[in-house]
């Protein structure tokens, strides 16, 4: 089927997440750009994921890895050019992968020459595209989100002599929504890179793009319309391509941006995550299952996104204290690995660099309602580097091979825009691509196959989901369901093999097919389905009448 | 020929299912499901505040109830199939049962708790009482913090109870253990304890689980074993201990059951109280004991009479059982009127000694030995009523005291007698 006729894919996809600067340097100075990235595509159809998600790569001072725009119309000079973003874009869509970006519409750095305008004067035309105050005691309702860093969502300007409004870093001033000329303008920027091709958007912040007095200024109805407005252009103007929420919020509050269908496709499950590595360090399903349960029902053209990392901090602000508590004590007890309410750190070093867990972890990623995000490096179990500040720790260079910077880039290795790592455990001697390539065992192959098993059957990306509740609650064990194609999932959360009996007595007169090795199991009866599984052990079965 | 368990498959399978375990609390029933939902919920509570992270489980030990009491532990249970309770756990808290027998039995039941301690690999454990209607959530720390983070091996309650509540475990049980086993144990027949899975696991294996066991007695073998084991044993006060009406009938199944029990372990555990002389304190979290003093109808009368009327019509028994001197004087006392009757502390110390060597030696059936102990028990209580019918907390604990080292003073007489003299 031709890429534009599937108007449903990302229900089905399996996303890479990338920043080009991390992954490849074609030219030698020290920074990944797109002619890298797109040197590394056969890699990456290898693997068998079919989107990237890029992370901004917009001309940018970087004070906060580029979510700091300073132009929304072009690319970053490190990075290379439009005409190479085109190149690459054209090379991913010859191979069937398409390509997500990201549209930071709440706030631009405040280089942005809109900013710049806007502060130069009372009276300039830009001045009403950002939010302004006299004071600083507005929206006294709103959190503020970076707490390491920031203690007011006020910023004052020097040069306008005003107060300026902004959620995150202070050099990130909110854009005006309220103002319909920024509307218009952040639709143009939105139009000017679907026409060039890009396949959809992660959109940035979601939550705040609209100020109230007397709310928290999240979530806002007025917010919601704004958003339904671009979906409503973007299904008219460029079907098929798709819009991604990034709003950490609970799953009940998230259910809005869904709406009927008609505001996002996709929105990211952030509570389930954390909840995923409790039930881990718990040895028991119910974190788990408990935010599914409250996990509302969405239209059926809309999809959850789950991840395991990504380029922020373990995210712990939708979870309860204790549950924080839990987890940083659990997780992060070097307290230099805790940012802000989560955790910097990488999935193999959270995990211990234990293998089984890693496998466990990311075979719930690919069973669990939802598209799963593969975080770049996370392939091949990439290690992080606390030392380095802020998020900056998971953003290091990809390690593709033992060689010369880890085979990333040609350049002096003091002019690599950040330190690889090389520890003896998680360093890219020790942790590379061209190493796991060889390795019929190894992760990454291990993960290719993974990925291989689920393309096998759409139930895991748009079927429902059945759980079951054995007495043995270190098993957390579903049924996913498409039609009359039935996938039932065993996960063993424990460190010590565990016996489950689980009642499949519904599905009576099926076999089991297990999906890896393509054995049967027994035929399902009456009796309880009895089945033993090594510690962190996992199958997954067709179930199937014969 | 295949070992036969005493655990059925439908047990071991929730065993199965529940894993290992860092803290078990079992709870041994019977027909108690007016009181079991607060109990277990208690227990919740506890745990889920003074352990939120530990794997925990509650395992239900039932004699054969008919009222639903083990359905009604198991529905209590906190897990993700039925969300709904009103408490916040960080993980599943598993609350299983097993109906091990059609009529109550406590030491089978102490016996299935730690067969699942031990199947759970449970650290640290708990025993409560489904009766503990003065039950909070910090009793479960009270109790399990010592084992779970202190190394101890038994925690034994303490309590505040009223001065005349527990005469038996005042004027018998407490100072003959003390003076047997030279520790100051508070409540050596405790219905609510902690104990660590090695000590409960060693128990298990070297207990013989004997019938008479089975039914009673199970508890201070248990504590018995700890002592001679030379585990490691501390005390916790709880705080209020109800004051239950008994009934004057009850008096002799009680007595079976602690006084029998800790008179049989006296043969086995000869070598752990031989040569043991005064008594040392063991550590103690909170006081030692308390008592209030409210007033409370007593029949002393009815007492009186009880213990005259035994002396009387059970001199033929307590021929065989006491001395010479010892009945002499009970007959004297037997005499006496109300208002100067008196049962002496170094009296009563000697005709219980009396007592232990005559059911060492089964002079006459060991179950009518202790049905004899039942009417000069009764005299001891009368005095023991009326010396502390005035007296204020302290005057009710120096008194006690007195007693116990009456016992201990009296102990080379138990030691003379046991295997020989009178």
């Amino acid at each position: 089927m031709p890429l534009e006729q599937d108007v449903l894919w990302y229900k089905r996809a399996i996303i890479y997440q990338a920043h080009v600067r991390t992954f490849h340097d074609s030219n030698g100075d020290g920074v990944g750009d797109f002619p890298g990235l797109d040197q590394k595509l056969d890699y990456l159809e290898e693997l068998g994921i079919d989107t990237i998600w890029l992370m901004p790569f917009f001309p940018s001072p970087l004070r906060d890895d580029g979510y700091d725009i300073a132009d929304y119309y072009s690319v970053h000079s490190s990075y290379g050019t439009l005409e190479d973003f085109k190149g690459f874009l054209d090379s991913a869509h010859k191979r069937r992968i398409r390509v997500i970006i990201e549209m930071v519409l709440n706030h631009t750095s405040d280089q942005h020459p809109w900013f710049q305008q806007s502060r130069s004067s009372q009276e300039n035309p830009r001045r009403d595209w950002y939010v302004w105050s006299s004071t600083d005691t507005r929206y006294p309702e709103a959190g503020i989100n970076f707490l390491d860093t920031e203690l007011s969502n006020w910023a004052w300007d020097p040069v306008s002599k005003s107060y300026y409004w902004h959620r995150f870093f202070s050099h990130q001033p909110d854009l005006n929504y309220d103002n319909p000329a920024v509307r218009e303008e952040m639709w143009t920027v939105m139009k000017f890179w679907l026409a060039m091709g890009v396949d959809g958007f992660r959109l940035d912040a979601v939550p705040f793009l609209v100020e109230r007095d007397g709310t928290n200024c999240e979530n806002l109805p007025e917010t919601h319309a704004i958003l339904k407005e671009f979906r409503r252009r973007l299904d008219e103007q460029f079907p098929g391509k798709m819009l991604l929420a990034e709003a950490n919020q609970w799953p009940a509050d998230l259910r809005p941006y869904f709406a009927d269908g008609n505001e996002f496709h996709m929105a990211f499950h952030f509570p389930l995550m954390p909840r995923m590595f409790m039930g881990v360090k718990l040895e028991d399903r119910k974190p788990i299952t408990e935010i599914l349960q409250q996990t509302p029902e969405i239209p059926p053209s809309c999809q959850w996104c789950v991840f395991l990392r990504n380029h922020d901090e373990l995210t712990l602000e939708m979870v309860t204290d204790i549950e924080r508590d839990y987890m940083n004590d659990s997780y992060a007890q070097d307290k230099t690995m805790r940012l802000n309410r989560g955790i910097r750190r990488r999935l193999a070093p959270l995990l211990d660099n234990d293998r089984r867990r890693i496998e466990l972890m990311n075979g719930m990623l690919m069973s669990l309602p939802g598209t799963p995000i593969i975080y770049y490096g996370d392939e091949i179990g990439m290690g992080d580097n606390i030392n380095l500040g802020d998020r900056n720790g998971v953003r290091t260079p990809m390690q593709w091979s033992g060689g010369w910077n880890s085979g990333f880039s040609v350049a002096e290795p003091e002019k690599l825009y950040a330190p690889l790592i090389q520890d003896p455990v998680y360093g890219y001697a020790a942790v590379n691509v061209f190493s796991q390539k060889k390795t019929q065992h190894s992760l990454l192959n291990w993960m290719g196959r993974l990925i291989a098993v689920r393309k096998t059957t759409r139930a895991f990306g748009s079927g429902t989901i059945e759980f079951l509740y054995p007495a043995n609650h270190r098993i957390l064990a579903y049924v996913r369901q498409l039609g009359d194609e039935k996938i039932l999932v065993v996960n063993n959360l424990s460190n010590a093999a565990q016996a489950v009996e689980l009642d499949l007595r519904r599905y009576k007169g099926n076999i089991l097919i297990e999906m890896f090795g393509k054995n049967i199991f027994p035929r399902v009866g009456e009796a309880p389905y009895l089945l033993t599984l090594g510690p962190y052990n996992f199958l997954w079965f067709r179930l199937r009448r014969v | 020929m295949a070992e036969e368990s005493f655990l059925t498959d439908d047990f071991l399978g929730q065993l199965i299912s529940v894993g290992e375990v860092d803290i078990l609390v079992g709870v041994p029933t019977h027909n108690n499901a007016k009181t079991i939902r607060s109990i277990v919920e208690t227990i919740q509570a506890g745990i889920v505040t003074f352990f939120p992270r530990e794997r925990a489980a509650i395992i239900n030990a039932d004699g054969g109830s008919r009222d639903g009491t083990p359905e009604l532990v198991v529905r209590a249970a906190i897990g993700d199939a039925k969300p709904g309770s009103k408490l916040y756990a960080l993980r599943t808290l598993p609350s299983i049962s097993t109906q091990y027998a059609s009529s109550p039995a406590n030491g089978t039941a102490l016996r299935t708790i730690l067969a699942a301690a031990e199947l759970l690999r449970a650290k640290a454990c708990a025993v409560i009482s489904p009766e503990s209607t003065h039950l909070t959530a910090d009793w479960l720390t009270a109790l399990l913090r010592p084992v779970y983070t202190e190394t101890f091996d038994l925690v034994l309650p303490t309590y505040r109870r009223h001065r005349f509540d527990g005469i038996l475990l005042t004027n018998l049980l407490y100072p003959m253990t003390r003076a047997l086993y030279g520790l100051k144990i508070r409540e050596p027949y405790a219905l609510q304890f902690a104990f660590s899975g090695r000590l409960g696991s060693q128990f298990l294996a070297q207990n013989p689980w004997h019938e008479e066991t089975a039914r009673a007695g199970s508890e201070i073998q248990f504590t018995l074993a700890a002592i001679g084991g030379e585990y490691r044993i501390g005390q916790s006060f709880l705080g209020t201990k109800q004051h239950v009406e008994r009934h004057s009938a009850d008096l002799v199944p009680a007595m079976r059951q602690t006084v029998g029990a800790l008179f049989s372990s006296m043969e086995p555990n000869f070598s752990s109280w031989d040569t043991k002389t005064g008594s040392q304190p063991i550590p103690t979290a909170g006081t030692e004991a308390e008592f209030t003093l409210e007033p409370l109808r007593v029949n002393r009368k009815r007492l009186r009479e009880m213990f005259s009327t035994g002396v009387a019509e059970l001199e033929p028994v307590f021929q065989s059982i006491l001395s010479t001197s010892t009945l002499a004087e009970l007959q004297s006392i037997a005499r006496l009127e109300e208002v100067r009757f008196h049962y002496p502390a170094d009296l009563w110390a000697k005709t219980v000694y009396e007592f232990a060597a005559a059911y060492h030696k089964s002079v006459i059936s060991r179950d009518h030995i202790i049905q004899a102990l039942a009417p000069l028990f009764r005299g001891r209580a009368l005095t023991f009523l009326m010396e502390n019918r005035n007296g204020s907390a302290a005057d009710v604990e120096n008194n006690i005291e007195s007693l116990c080292l009456e016992f201990e003073r009296m102990k080379p007489y138990l030691l003379e007698i046991w295997n020989g003299g009178e």
